[in-house]
């Protein structure tokens, strides 16, 4: 038995360390090349630096105005998200419960928009928000953040609306019995219960608003607004790419992300430490 | 349970009305206006197509700045790999860009009605690159002139010759291929390495053959008129003759496989002198430069036998990217942008940055620094010797020969067509794409 | 807040039926408001305002995105039945979607269920798994184009394998594949994260319950957890048919669509149309097309694994 265990469980670490090798090793390089020349990374990125030369970071965080444009990238997800995640929550929630006609199809046009091509909506976006009504740049941050929420309900709705059914809904009737209105129950008794799904949504968002570069290069016209990825795009050459500044570049936009990624963490596992005492 | 509805409903509140003032806040919040007030200073937008030296000319702006308080100049560069070019972006989002980066096709087709009249401009007399529109109109002012050929490296390659190396010398096809048979005698295996991007075998190289004529346009016409067929012509056959000797298994470094992803591949191994020739242009040296201190220096591509045929004695060279000075803006941008261009060509700091700081060669006459990078300095020769034939990449449409043209061009280098299939798409392209 | 217990008041108070439910109508009302409303104007604003506008430049001719509108009626749509690389590029993106879809949730859970298995590093192991998605764009491409042009090679080269010896992306047929392995090395671990809040949220008492009943590990898998797992399945297989079909980053980045265009997919053949050839019009309507492809595609997916889902 115990022997048994132990061959099982030494063949699980053994697939976990293969599957980790082969997801990891990107970020690897990252580390190794934010350290080399360019002609070191062309020549061979997977050896280790000649020596390590922290200048490109220093030079990265110069070019990059770099205080200003993680700050703006900060207040941008952030705002974003926590915006999604409420509004999200509560469109799912209201659409689970009362499923009318004008409900169904809402939601059926919220998942049929996920699949609309980007740059279809392109010149449409510019054109009446830039041209027309000179919000591009009047309000561009706030602006940004409106156009995040619009397209980040859909799919955050849509991952809301599966595990929403899965709320007891006698423990909302309780509730009811008891005096709360429709909007307390749901801040106070179903919010707290999609923990889980909440973090796994938030931490989704703000994966997809930190990394973006279509839409922000679309809003963003001044330096001063500059988000880091469209930042990034100083170390961009027509033939060849200034790896040396783009690299340690990349890794510093990455990291808050992995830091963030780590903390969520925590918040999955009380989440569900939570729903099991119920 | 006891204190649930009391805490219920604070919470409540205080997270409704937290969510309601941040929506609020969000979408009615004024930053920092930058948008410009009317009166005082000229503000010029100018798009900057040349990202890599985005840095080089925002400092420019701020040196003209300095010497003209009353102007304000608004860098934007484009990045590679943007869907929507800047000059679309900004003028979508109803913006007047007042000088525009363009490459000389798109600057008198696509965007013809764009560029205003420039001829009377004074520095006219100091270039030969001007840009003129169909109806003999200078529309574009050069911002750089760059050329194309075979790149090689110094070093290597005088290993096998010994001694030093001319690359007009090599004017013959035949001499081209002596050449490579020494530099593998020399113990390089590979002297070619040869790359396969869209716009280097379709745009630059398959483009060479219309410098036939000394005006690239004769044979364009022909081509649209349906009077050209391309298998009987012998430039053209004869650069594709050219392009086999470079691809073929013997000399080239890919030659088993010759496509794929391998432009940075090949400029490292030309730039370690693991081989010894590629085709490009001046810009390769960014990439070279990243492996290597060596020399480098541009052969012209042979075409055929007959050493005084032109073709074999010259290099490609001409304006890649022009600046246009929009019709649509108002007088006083105009002449500010006017003032800028002038700046460039006759201000010692102008002059500094073309040349000194962004390493680009310049189209006038009158500046008289000197490029540093050796592949620049081979195409700054070339221009005082007279050994220099027009940029046939200039006479085609560059997007639909890198989406349309480009990828037939690689299925010619991938055996999946015979050439004859490439005449006859290329002729049928130009009977359908009058423009 | 435009709504104050006006549902419960009426359990206790005798107003007449009529009174009620108009109550109730105005409650019900307010309620949508409140709780639908702010996605509601978000989405419009963003989305179906733009969508709609864009739908009115494919009935115009425009050859670049700035040019005068000229009302052209369904000439852009009969322009883009025409387009035989359009159909082409399509055709290769199904191709696509088949293959990616399924390996990416096969990996995706695998690696949700090994993580949440109760090994003691399963957290570091969470966040390494998940790296691939932070890295975005060019690099990535960078990455797998050093991968598959030299070092696979280089690889093949020591050990003799012929068919490795050759640069991957310069054969029309490994360089699809090249594509299907980087997305499904690139999305996985995003579907993993998905997965880990089903499997988490899975009662643990149901899973001791059948262990008691003396059901092996796999069964268990196949009875109990898979089952709880279609909300979960429903979001991951509806996100990997929309990405796959909507390719346009990784297309660009890694195989420029080549050799000779035999990877173009198809939301890169519409940039190309869109905004590097001048064909505005033509590509934005192809864009449309494309759209209800998809739409349907994802549609009909969404609706019958919708049923299968379990109600709580």
């Amino acid at each position: 038995m115990t022997a048994k265990k132990i061959v099982a469980s030494t063949f699980v670490y053994l697939i976990a360390f293969i599957a980790l090798a082969c997801f990891i090793f990107p970020f690897i390089l990252l580390m190794i090349n934010s350290f080399k020349s360019n002609g070191e990374i062309i020549t061979n990125p997977f050896s280790l630096p000649s020596h390590w030369d922290f200048a490109h970071f220093s030079d990265v965080i110069a070019k990059m105005n770099f205080l200003v444009t993680f700050k703006n990238s900060l207040l941008i997800t952030l705002i974003s998200t926590l915006l999604i995640v409420f509004f999200s929550a509560m469109a799912a929630y209201h659409m689970v419960r009362k499923p009318t006609k004008y409900n169904k199809i809402f939601f059926t046009i919220l998942v049929a928009s996920m699949v609309i091509p980007f740059q279809s909506l392109m010149i449409p976006l510019i054109y009446i928000y830039g041209a027309k009504l000179q919000l591009i740049d009047l309000i561009p941050i706030p602006l940004l953040i409106c156009f995040y929420i619009g397209f980040g309900s859909a799919l955050s709705i849509f991952m809301f609306h599966g595990f929403m059914k899965s709320i007891p809904i006698e423990v909302e009737e309780a509730a009811r019995i008891d005096g709360c209105n429709t909007l307390q129950t749901f801040f106070l008794i179903v919010f707290p219960m999609l923990k889980p799904i909440t973090v796994t949504i938030a931490i989704l968002n703000v994966l997809w608003i930190w990394n973006d570069y279509l839409l922000p290069s679309l809003v963003l016209n001044n330096e001063t607004v500059y988000t880091m990825p469209v930042q990034m795009k100083v170390f961009n050459g027509t033939y060849m790419n200034n790896w040396e500044l783009l690299i340690p570049a990349i890794l510093l936009t990455v990291l808050p992300i992995l830091i963030m990624y780590m903390i969520g963490q925590k918040s999955i596992i009380n989440g569900v430490m939570q729903g099991s005492i119920k | 349970m006891v204190n649930f509805k009391a805490l219920l409903k604070k919470s409540t509140l205080v997270g409704a009305a937290a969510a309601l003032t941040m929506s609020l806040a969000a979408c009615s919040g004024k930053t920092s206006g930058n948008a410009a007030s009317s009166d005082s200073p000229v503000n010029i937008i100018v798009t900057n197509g040349k990202g890599e030296i985005d840095a080089q000319f925002k400092q420019a702006a701020k040196d003209f700045m300095k010497a003209n308080p009353n102007i304000h100049v608004d860098v934007k560069s484009s990045a590679v790999g943007d869907t929507l070019n800047m000059y679309d972006k900004l003028t979508a989002s109803g913006k007047t860009v007042t000088i525009a980066m363009f490459d000389p096709y798109s600057a008198v087709h696509k965007y013809k009605d764009v560029g205003m009249d420039l001829s009377n401009e004074k520095w006219n007399a100091e270039t030969t690159y001007a840009l003129k529109d169909a109806n003999g109109k200078v529309i574009g002012f050069p911002f750089a002139v760059e050329g194309m050929g075979l790149v090689y490296n110094q070093k290597v390659v005088e290993k096998a010759t010994g001694g030093k190396f001319d690359p007009f010398s090599v004017n013959t096809q035949d001499k081209l291929k002596a050449l490579l048979d020494k530099i593998k005698a020399s113990g390089v295996q590979y002297p070619v390495s040869y790359q396969t991007e869209f716009w280097s075998v379709g745009n630059h190289y398959s483009s060479l053959f219309l410098d036939q004529d000394s005006d690239p346009n004769v044979i364009l016409d022909k081509l649209k008129a349906g009077k050209m067929d391309l298998t009987k012509n012998a430039v053209w056959n004869g650069y594709y003759d050219t392009l086999n000797l470079l691809t073929s298994k013997t000399y080239n470094k890919y030659g088993d496989r010759p496509l794929g992803q391998y432009y940075d591949a090949a400029h490292v191994a030309v730039g370690k002198g693991d081989s010894a020739i590629l085709f490009n242009g001046d810009w390769a040296f960014d990439s070279l430069k990243a492996v290597a201190g060596d020399n480098f220096g541009f052969m012209p591509v042979p075409v055929d036998n007959n050493p005084d045929n032109p073709l074999n004695n010259k290099i490609a060279v001409g304006p890649t990217q022009v600046l246009v000075i929009n019709k649509k803006a108002t007088k006083a941008q105009q002449d500010a942008a006017k003032k800028f261009l002038n700046w460039l060509v006759y201000n010692q700091a102008g002059q500094d940055f073309i040349v000194n700081k962004a390493q680009i060669i310049s189209a006038f006459k009158n500046n008289p620094n000197k490029v540093t990078n050796p592949l620049g300095v081979a195409i700054s020769n070339a221009i005082a010797q007279n050994k220099t034939m027009p940029f046939s990449t200039n006479y085609i449409n560059p997007s639909d020969w890198s989406t349309i043209i480009g990828p037939e061009v690689q299925k010619y280098i991938g055996k999946q067509e015979s050439r004859k299939d490439l005449a006859k798409f290329l002729e049928s392209y130009y009977k359908s794409h009058q423009e | 807040m435009l709504a104050k217990k006006v549902d419960e008041v009426s359990y206790h108070t005798e107003i007449s039926q009529k009174v009620i439910r108009r109550k109730r109508n105005l409650t019900s009302l307010g309620n949508s408001m409140l709780f639908l409303g702010p996605s509601t104007i978000f989405f419009a604003i963003t989305v179906v305002i733009p969508f709609i506008y864009g739908i009115y430049l494919t009935l115009n001719k425009m050859d670049s995105p700035i040019d005068a509108m000229v009302f052209s009626g369904m000439l852009n749509y009969v322009n883009a039945f025409k387009d035989a690389e359009f159909w082409s590029s399509l055709w290769l993106t199904i191709k696509f979607v088949v293959a990616t879809v399924f390996f990416v949730n096969l990996v995706g859970f695998g690696l949700a269920y090994l993580v949440t298995s109760g090994m003691k590093i399963q957290n570091s192991l969470r966040t390494a798994y998940f790296t691939p998605n932070l890295i975005g764009g060019l690099v990535l491409g960078y990455i797998w184009q050093f991968v598959f042009v030299q070092s696979l090679p280089a690889l093949g080269e020591k050990l003799g394998i012929s068919w490795l010896k050759l640069g991957w992306l310069g054969d029309p047929h490994m360089a699809f594949w090249a594509l299907v392995i980087v997305t499904i090395w690139q999305t996985s671990g995003y579907m993993m994260i998905i997965f880990i809040a089903g499997l988490i949220s899975i009662p643990k008492d149901l899973i001791e319950a059948a262990k008691i009943d003396g059901a092996g590990a796999f069964r268990r898998l196949i009875n109990i957890t898979l089952p709880l797992m279609v909300p979960s399945f429903v979001v991951t297989i509806f996100l990997s048919l929309k990405n796959a079909f909507m390719v346009y980053d990784l297309n660009f980045s890694l195989t420029k669509g080549g050799p000779f265009n035999s990877t173009l997919m198809v939301s890169m053949h519409v940039v190309n149309k869109a905004f590097v050839e001048a064909n505005y019009g033509t590509g934005q309507a192809e864009a449309i097309i494309l759209f209800l492809i998809v739409a349907i595609v994802t549609g009909i997916q969404v609706y019958f694994s919708k049923k299968m889902e379990v109600e709580a």
